[in-house]
């Protein structure tokens, strides 16, 4: 290394528990010129610290005693975006937990450092980081900017003319391709990178565009392999539950999120889809448990949400259990009086209570109060807690309540079975299961058949109509992502034929922002976005705008 | 500087299962070890031999006991789970042998430390850098302490392999560890053996295609330490 790393313009924060720790690595900052070092005894202060001051180099204990860890820390600041790309993150582990932590990584630090170490070997791998993040200062800046064709570019530059950092480049390339929606040149990428050596971040790269790519069964193929040597590597359970849902396999879905669980409990997030998964597969017991876990795991942090909280009620209450979702809302209810959603979440559960308390004027009161607030929220809620409103209601009697409600948020999940089905349960306990089919039908049936012709019609080529059928169909269900989709989809394939007229590339463009907003990790996302950008690329192209005039 | 490492005072002593109070205690010594290593950095040499010798021999007598922990611990975590390398990823075998030789002048050996990186030599290759690094600078210190002037860190390719040896010019090794190496047979007696238990580990998980690497030990002008990588 030729040139030098002028360490004395940066600013460094130090993450760690034990004091002494803390001193010495100040200490060995300073013997190499770094007097801007600040220190945190925990992950709250730091994270505190990162939101008023920009640092350039953060260095962590992964053990961090009985709180957050370091490999959390850094989820959360880059979750919430108070360190950049360009931000060195340096994570200090010992040798016995090092391989389960990097295999526990969903996101990967710059580098670890083992313990024990000494000041020299700290200040050449902060060097090298230091190296690394120029060469990647372009494309870090270009797709922090959200210009992935300029990423690309220059992450190409890189591959070209730095053989040490070209491994790097090539990941990072795979990453900026599954973001333009290029799943094929992704595919291809990670394959020549396994080719070179199955490392289990090529594997997983190439199972997740497979995924993307709707090639479920090869995906899983690539995963069980991962796994098998790897059987510690907790992202590749999470991505073989999603290809399992999406083969409609949810019990086996849930026994991998269990297994992912087993490996590492610490993800609120993880917890969180095992009781979704297991609420579905009807397994109270297991949801229960993962939904504790949920509300424990993500308090204090980002990833706490208080549906978890509505979740865990729900299941007890289903469990006959009224008393422990009684005690849910108490031991949580600093969270729950945070935001609406919150607030939302404590009426419903509430009203249920007293509802099954025989409290009637109570439960009336308290659903009552939840309509107002979910109307004044802009109608944002959990479908499944609108669901707990609409059985409290239906309970109550508030018939008209339940009907408007129910029509409102099926309309929107008219390809959501399970949804469907536990409304025409709620129906069928109160002896009215007829009216369930009515509303049911009203609110689905429309939405379902628009889609139905419009998809057949696109089929048949007749490219205006469908599109048209399909926007009719996403304006009968705006909270539908999927529906939203399908019209998006239709919409470029018109325009792409028939050319842009009558705002139809301003309404694609609005309806996959609403769709990316109401589901943002999406599969089908970056393949819309990136037809929609070869669609401008082609209306801006002049001899073809000619051709494209109706 | 001063403040010493206490467990969790919080945490009932009677609560903790054996295996936590294990590892918290590990935990304790391996902060205890490191700042004791930073500590020692802090002290200034001041070129009378009556202090300097004393505080390098402390150095290396500090980083002989890091090593040692960290070598037991995980030949006794490779006997009970095995050991998977899952941060194999792709480095520089010339930034990493750059990292041994500070790793060998850290110790303020009087001895000339080279490196040398040969022709044919890739710009990256897949390893687990900081599990070899571990193995290696433990041969690293070995020749500290024999070699009579030179110790050299070499990269070279060996077939598909890479190998990367620590060659000194002492009078080598004894002929009952080439033998043992060789006949890959464990060695008991002494703390060479943990060292080598522990690199023979490290090569051995890594594999490609089937095969893996290997560790092995030979004389030449000196002891000549080899631990190659598919």
């Amino acid at each position: 290394m030729t040139d030098q790393i002028d360490f004395k313009s940066k600013r460094a924060l130090v993450i760690d528990d034990f004091p002494g720790m803390r001193t010495a690595f100040k200490a060995a900052l300073a013997s190499f010129g770094m007097s801007r070092v600040d220190l945190a005894a925990s992950g709250d202060e730091a994270l505190m610290r990162v939101k008023n001051t920009k640092y350039d180099i953060i260095i962590s204990d992964y053990n961090l005693g009985d709180a957050k860890d370091g490999q959390q820390v850094l989820e959360e600041m880059r979750y919430r975006k108070l360190i950049t790309l360009g931000t060195v993150y340096l994570m200090v582990t010992a040798e016995s937990v090092y391989e389960r932590v990097v295999a526990a990584a969903e996101l990967a630090p710059d580098d670890y450092l083992i313990k024990p170490f000494n000041g020299e070997i700290l200040r050449n791998r902060l060097e090298a980081i230091l190296f690394k993040k120029q060469a990647f200062r372009e494309v870090h800046k270009s797709f922090a900017n959200g210009d992935l064709e300029r990423a690309l570019s220059e992450c190409n530059v890189v591959i070209k003319t730095n053989p040490k950092c070209l491994v790097d480049a090539m990941r990072l390339k795979g990453e900026i391709l599954i973001a333009m929606g290029d799943l094929q040149a992704a595919g291809e990428l990670y394959s020549e990178i396994s080719a070179m050596r199955a490392v289990p971040w090529s594997r997983l790269g190439l199972a997740k565009t497979l995924h993307l790519q709707r090639k479920e069964e090869e995906a899983e193929e690539v995963l069980s392999l991962v796994l098998e040597n790897h059987p510690g590597l907790v992202a590749a359970y999470d991505l073989l539950a999603d290809v399992q849902l999406a083969q409609n396999r949810s019990m086996d879905a849930q026994a991998t999120l269990t297994r992912a669980t087993q490996v590492s409990a610490k993800s609120a997030r993880r917890q969180r889809r095992l009781g979704e998964v297991a609420y579905q597969n009807k397994d109270l017991k297991t949801a229960e448990v993962a939904f504790k876990g949920a509300i424990e795991k993500g308090r204090y942090s980002v990833f706490a949400n208080p549906n978890d909280v509505g979740s865990l009620a729900r299941v007890y209450l289903e469990q006959d259990q009224p008393r422990a979702a009684g005690e849910v809302l108490i031991a949580n209810a600093k969270q729950l009086a945070e935001n609406d959603e919150g607030k939302l979440v404590n009426l419903v559960v509430k009203s249920a209570l007293s509802s099954k308390n025989g409290n009637q004027r109570e439960a009336q009161a308290l659903v009552q109060e939840a309509l107002r607030l979910r109307k004044a929220a802009g109608g944002r809620c959990s479908p499944d807690l609108a669901m707990d409103m609409v059985q409290v209601c239906v309970g109550l009697g508030m018939e008209q309540e339940a009907g408007q409600l129910l029509e409102e948020v099926a309309s929107n999940a008219h390809d959501s079975t399970d949804l469907l089905n536990r409304a025409k349960d709620i129906y069928r306990d109160a002896g009215k299961e007829s009216v369930a089919q009515t509303i049911l039908q009203k609110a689905t049936g429309k939405v379902a058949q628009l889609s139905k012709q419009g998809a057949l019609l696109m089929q048949a080529g007749d490219l205006v109509q469908g599109a048209d059928l399909l926007k009719k169909a996403s304006e009968a269900a705006p909270r539908n992502p999927r529906v939203l989709m399908n019209a998006v989809w239709a919409t470029l394939r018109l325009i792409a034929q028939h050319g842009n007229s009558g705002g139809r590339l301003g309404n694609a463009k609005r309806m996959l922002g609403d769709a990316a907003e109401l589901a943002p990790d999406h599969p089908r996302l970056a393949e819309l976005r990136s037809a929609m950008r070869e669609v401008e690329k082609r209306l801006k192209a002049p001899e073809l705008n000619v051709a494209c005039v109706e | 500087m001063h403040e010493t490492a206490q467990l969790d005072q919080d945490v009932p002593m009677d609560d903790l299962k054996d295996e936590d109070l294990y590892a918290a205690l590990l935990h304790e010594m391996k902060n205890n070890l490191v700042l004791m290593a930073i500590t020692m950095d802090q002290v200034p040499r001041t070129g009378a031999p009556d202090h300097d010798q004393p505080l390098n021999e402390a150095r290396r007598l500090c980083q002989r006991v890091s090593e040692r922990l960290m070598q037991a611990l995980m030949i006794y975590k490779s006997n009970v789970g095995g050991l998977i390398l899952n941060a194999m990823d792709a480095y520089s075998p010339e930034d990493f042998v750059a990292e041994m030789a500070i790793q060998a002048r850290y110790l303020q050996t009087p001895l000339q430390v080279d490196t040398v990186v040969e022709e044919g030599v890739p710009s990256l290759w897949f390893f687990d850098r900081n599990m070899l690094e571990l193995a290696l600078v433990n041969a690293v210190h070995n020749s500290i302490s024999y070699a009579r002037s030179r110790v050299v860190i070499r990269a070279r390719m060996d077939g598909d392999m890479l190998c990367i040896s620590v060659e000194d010019d002492s009078d080598g090794y004894p002929a009952h560890i080439l033998k043992a190496v060789a006949e890959n047979k464990p060695l008991t007696s002494n703390g060479t053996g943990l060292g080598l238990r522990f690199a023979n580990l490290i090569a051995r998980a890594h594999t490609k295609n089937g095969t893996c690497g290997a560790l092995s030990l030979r004389n030449d002008n000196g002891s000549v330490f080899e631990m190659r990588v598919p």
